[in-house]
């Protein structure tokens, strides 16, 4: 190149068919190109069937469920902790209320609370992976991802750089009428 | 100047596009990078916020189930109305699948609608024999988030009859 220069023979490079070819991608790839980024939560259907008689023999499970209310949270499962307040004879009310009474909107799902009480869980059963949610047919979908987000793992408590799994395997119940 | 001045005398005045050249450039590669292929695409609108989720997973091709308030879409082709209803409790105006369209828990169209999407899929399965068009009853499921349980349920459940009990929630990817 620097040869044609010096001769001051070159031509010069025709960039017009590039440019129009660069005009007409851009605008295109504009348009394609997404600024949202998609993900899935998965979720199976839970197994139909008579539940499965546990018999004493067999190694005692934690079988977490999350009941989900216009109330708030309510964690049920064979843990302890969860247990006792079952037993003070009236109607148990949720162990992780609302921020606000009535739960006026998604915000107001104490979902941090729900996350640190599942934490604490997680601590005494390890190995236990799945959760039932159970919720009531007027909760929001969106209060159901939040609750799925706050059950898959602990943001604030970050070992080894990542996020602590808590329980990602979700299976959503069909609640009571 | 001088430069453009000695040109315009020798009757070539070129455009100097070498600054645009340089500018397109970069944002083609920008563009070409961010350009990615998903496999599903969300049509976002008034009746369709979907939420925003922590989860990293990223999604799949499948049968596309879309929830709006208005309506239910199984891959792009409409399936039936949705109605709003008035709660008696509470006064709110709710969205809800219209009664003469279900039997018990089950939404009639949709689950023919499914139930066709499965026998092609099922069928395909067959015909090719790769493990990678078996049939998995994996759903695709675009839901509003101000949607109630109770038309999430009857989705889920009409789906589930419909031999899909692989469900994918489709959520944006977000801190919160």
């Amino acid at each position: 190149m620097s040869k044609g220069k010096r001769g001051e023979q070159a031509e010069e490079l025709d960039l017009v068919p590039i440019m129009n070819l660069v005009t007409i991608l851009i605008p295109f790839l504009l348009m394609a190109s997404s600024f949202v980024s998609l993900a899935v939560i998965d979720s199976t259907l839970p197994a139909i069937g008579a539940p499965q008689e546990s018999s004493d023999d067999q190694e005692e499970t934690l079988s977490l469920s999350i009941a989900v209310t216009d109330e708030g949270f309510t964690v049920m499962g064979n843990d302890t902790a969860l247990k006792s307040k079952d037993e003070e004879g009236e109607e148990p009310g949720p162990n992780v209320p609302c921020k606000q009474l009535g739960c006026p909107g998604p915000e107001a799902y104490d979902t941090k609370e729900l996350t640190r009480l599942l934490g604490e869980l997680k601590d005494r059963w390890p190995d236990e992976e799945n959760v039932i949610l159970v919720p009531e047919p007027d909760v929001e979908y969106e209060v159901l991802i939040r609750t799925m987000d706050a059950a898959r793992n602990d943001p604030n408590n970050t070992s080894g750089g990542k996020a602590r799994e808590l329980f990602p395997y979700v299976v959503i119940a069909g609640g009571a009428e | 100047m001088p430069k453009k001045k000695s040109r315009r005398g020798d009757n070539d005045a070129g455009l100097t596009i070498t600054s645009m050249m340089d500018m397109m450039t970069i944002i083609l590669v920008f563009l070409l990078k961010s350009y990615s292929t998903e496999d599903i695409s969300v049509a976002a609108s008034d009746d369709l916020q979907i939420p925003v989720s922590t989860s990293v997973k990223p999604p799949k091709l499948a049968v596309n189930v879309v929830v709006s308030r208005k309506d239910i879409v199984v891959d792009g082709a409409w399936v039936l109305d949705l109605e709003q209803v008035i709660d008696e409790e509470t006064g709110d105006e709710q969205t809800a699948v219209p009664e003469d369209k279900k039997r018990g828990q089950l939404v009639s169209d949709l689950y023919d609608a499914l139930l066709e999407k499965a026998e092609n899929a099922k069928d395909l399965g067959v015909r090719t024999g790769n493990a990678d068009f078996e049939f998995k009853g994996e759903v695709l499921l675009q839901c509003d988030r101000r949607l109630p349980f109770s038309v999430i349920r009857e989705v889920m459940f009409t789906a589930g009859q419909a031999q899909f009990g692989n469900f994918r929630f489709v959520v944006i990817k977000g801190s919160d």
